[in-house]
């Protein structure tokens, strides 16, 4: 397995738009169905529901000829006003080692989370350089399939938000 | 004959009856004990500053389902008191109730993270006992199969990824800079499999994130989990499962596949056996006191796994006699003797209590079933008999402090583990004869065929004692015994192949009158059982009882406390420390991880209004936001 975290060589423009969260937890939900509502995969985008293990996620990216940039989109707790949609990039943070191997441990027994996807992944170096995370500030995470209305509304801007992102990555 | 606490007997037919004269045989009479301790350590830590209270919270941070709290003693090196505490409701048994029992294979399945598989097969039987359908020979052997390399998955992942870190180099390094030194300079003995020269070398290896048997059982997790997709379809979370048998089509090129996949494991485990048998070989030469980390007494409970495709018949009558013949024997251990074998005993003694959980007792109104179907006497506090009534309140050590509930067998505290499920089988010896496996009563002997090493006999012993290290040890020899039941079941899959019998489910209806089932299974680590109560076709009642829940319970109303709490009482510590800041605990970790603590088995979903699984860490900090954040509506 490589260890290395240089982003791998892109050898075609394309795309990956994903979604990560867990279903049925209404604004968590926001990832999985920000892809259903992105549309279908193309020629040069992928989109695809990732809310499976970041390990799994780390193989599936491994397999596979490497993007040109991969965008994320989730819902996460992060105190921000309830309803707020973020942009980020990615920038491949260091975190201690013993912190790494809690999310590998939380990782392979079936946590879902794009924080360990995004740490895992980029350690072990499937990430390419460009990577985007489009988060929304989750209002209701109760149990069920509805949205909150802010959470309808930031689920609209971060569908947006990863249509704006493709056409600037597949532009450039 | 077994039971010393319940006043259940046996007449000359083995059926067991309450013995006569007892006005409440399933009484449950107060205790001091709790009380009395919990007064102690209160004064412990008023009069003495070298008393230091650890909290771990949480051990694995798995949806942070699990924390830990202890009192210790840093100037006499011991533990004065623990506490395990599951710090979230699951509440599947509430989201059970009125369904069709079908649905209990997919939504208990979402109980665990790492191996939702066994609690679909665990249903499957339940529901089979029900509605009285059993699945032809191939279905059962295909369950087997992806049963076992599941398991395949997980205990690697227990060794090399979850609890092997705590003997790795970085971590004795900063802990036990001594030990480390003498591992660099001591001789691996298995260097000739496992390609490690000395024990450093191996803890080097085993470093989280670099080491290269990290790396490679990271890498390994796949192929396990592509056996299990191969034979179910679909994991995690298969939908092949289903009552009768499995729906998925199982050709000769399935098995081909699996097969060679299957013949990695013949290797990886020898390789593991010689890893941690030279690791854990080494620490009790260096350190004795190893011996005593985790320890407890020599009481475990396995309900066995992986039936024999000719034995079983899913009927609750015949319980014991295909339990008997399962690849895996259940059973019960006291003082390290095995009391017995029959799944109608070990149910008989199974009870389940909610005096320190956030749950209210249930036992106020009479039991609806004194007896099971076949007369054995159960408790109040039997599974069958057990409501499901969460009742969320403060934290007290004195009263209630988990989420976990306190099952316990004939009112005595035993533990659930892969090792247990070994040591029932390797004493029990009723393996089914295959040239493989053999069980002495005294240990089991495996022969390993050649793959890319030759062909290999191994030996696992009951152990003497039961410690974080003797957990672990058995674990790695588990990995040898499941691939060698897996192979088995592959020979007879090819067998009912080459005759045509390759049928894998068999038709069944939902009954509308009332029904009884239990699934008796297990998981990666141990024990699992599903009580299941239908009428009309729907689930009146279900309960889960998980591995996890046993092992992390708390104390039970007879003062006694649950598996982790007792371990973790018994640990020295031989960590090695300059100041109170610099104590890290780890002889605590290393003691629960051993039992490998899965507590989204244990507590999980919450029912009600309110919610479920509050995510793991967020850390905005890692972001670089690009500019303000965005407002709703806006881009």
């Amino acid at each position: 397995m490589a260890t290395s975290p240089a982003p791998p060589v892109v050898a075609t423009r394309r795309v990956l738009v994903a979604g990560v969260g867990y279903r049925n937890l209404r604004d968590l939900s926001v990832g999985p169905l920000a892809i259903e509502r992105f549309g279908p995969s193309t020629e040069t985008i992928d989109v695809e529901d990732l809310s499976y293990g970041p390990i799994d996620v780390l193989f599936m990216l491994q397999r596979r000829e490497p993007y040109a940039a991969t965008i994320f989109i989730a819902a996460v707790h992060r105190d921000r006003p309830p309803g707020t949609v973020t942009r980020s990039r990615w920038t491949f943070p260091e975190i201690a080692p013993d912190a790494l191997q809690e999310r590998v441990a939380e990782a392979v027994t079936g946590v879902i989370s794009v924080d360990n996807l995004l740490h895992i992944c980029g350690h072990f170096g499937a990430l390419p350089a460009d990577v985007t995370v489009i988060e929304i500030e989750p209002t209701d995470d109760g149990w069920g399939e509805e949205l909150s209305t802010e959470g309808q509304r930031a689920l609209d801007s971060a569908v947006a938000l990863a249509r704006l992102e493709v056409a600037r990555v597949l532009a450039s | 004959m077994c039971f010393k606490n319940l006043p259940v007997a046996f007449d000359e037919n083995g059926k067991a009856y309450l013995k006569e004269g007892v006005a409440n045989p399933y009484a449950v009479t107060g205790n001091t004990r709790v009380r009395t301790q919990e007064e102690k350590i209160r004064s412990l830590l008023a009069k003495n500053g070298h008393i230091k209270e650890v909290s771990i919270d949480p051990v694995t941070r798995v949806a942070g389902a699990l924390a830990f709290h202890s009192v210790v003693n840093l100037q006499d090196r011991r533990v004065e008191d623990a506490h395990s505490m599951a710090t979230l409701f699951r509440g599947y048994e509430i989201i059970l109730k009125g369904r069709d029992p079908r649905d209990a294979i997919f939504i208990s399945s979402r109980a665990c993270g790492v191996c939702g598989g066994v609690h679909s097969n665990c249903a499957a039987e339940a529901i089979e006992m029900a509605l009285g359908v059993a699945p032809p020979p191939m279905g059962v052997v295909v369950r087997n199969l992806g049963q076992a390399a599941e398991f395949l998955y997980d205990h690697p992942l227990h060794l090399f990824l979850l609890s092997g870190p705590d003997y790795s180099a970085a971590v004795l390094g900063a802990t036990n800079p001594e030990i480390l030194e003498k591992a660099q300079r001591t001789r691996a003995p298995g260097a000739a499999v496992h390609g490690y020269a000395t024990i450093g070398d191996i803890m080097e290896a085993l470093n989280p994130l670099t080491g290269r048997l990290y790396l490679e059982a990271l890498e390994e997790t796949r192929r396990a989990r592509e056996m299990t997709v191969l034979v179910w379809a679909k994991y995690p979370h298969p939908q092949t499962i289903v009552p009768g048998g499995i729906s998925a089509t199982v050709t000769s090129q399935t098995l081909n596949e699996y097969q060679t996949r299957l013949a990695f494991f013949m290797d990886y485990s020898k390789k593991m056996i010689h890893i941690w048998d030279d690791v854990y070989d080494f620490l009790y030469e260096v350190e004795p006191r190893f011996h005593d980390v985790g320890k407890r007494p020599r009481n475990l409970i396995d309900l066995g796994i992986w039936e024999h495709h000719e034995g079983y018949d899913a009927t609750y009558k015949n319980a014991t006699a295909w339990g008997d013949r399962r690849w895996a024997t259940p059973g019960v251990v006291i003082d390290g003797e095995l009391l017995t074998t029959s799944l109608h005993t070990i149910n008989a003694g199974l009870e389940e209590f909610v005096d320190h959980s956030y749950y209210t007792d249930w036992t106020a109104t009479p039991p609806k079933f004194k007896t099971d179907e076949l007369g054995n006497p159960l408790s109040p506090y039997h599974m069958w008999n057990k409501q499901t009534l969460p009742k969320p309140e403060g934290r007290s050590w004195r009263e209630k402090y988990s989420w976990a509930t306190s099952p316990r067998w004939d009112r005595q505290v035993v533990e659930a583990g892969a090792y247990a499920r070994m040591w029932t089988t390797a004493a029990s010896q009723k393996i089914p004869k295959n040239p493989y496996i053999e069980t002495t009563g005294k240990s089991m002997k495996m022969v390993l065929p050649a793959a890319s090493l030759p062909e290999m006999q191994v030996e696992w012993h009951i152990p003497a004692e039961l410690n974080a290290i003797e957990r672990n040890r058995a674990r790695a020899y588990a990995q040898a015994y499941t691939t060698l039941v897996a192979f088995n079941n592959l020979l007879a899959a090819y067998d009912l192949m080459k005759q045509g019998n390759t049928a894998v489910s068999n038709e069944f209806s939902i009954p509308k009158d009332h029904r009884m089932g239990v699934g008796f299974w297990g998981a990666g680590r141990g024990f699992l059982s599903h009580h299941l109560e239908l009428e009309n076709g729907a689930l009146l009642n279900y309960q889960i009882c998980t591995p996890s829940t046993i092992n992390a319970s708390p104390r039970d109303p007879f003062g006694q406390s649950g598996p982790y709490e007792e371990a973790v009482m018994n640990t020295p510590i031989i960590e090695q420390f300059k100041s109170d800041e610099d104590f890290k605990g780890a002889d605590i970790l290393r003691t629960i991880r051993s039992f490998d603590p899965c507590m989204p088995c244990t507590t999980h979903v919450y029912a009600g209004t309110q919610t479920i699984v509050r995510e793991v860490n967020t850390c905005a900090c890692v972001l670089e936001e690009e500019g303000e954040p965005v407002p709703v509506g806006g881009d």
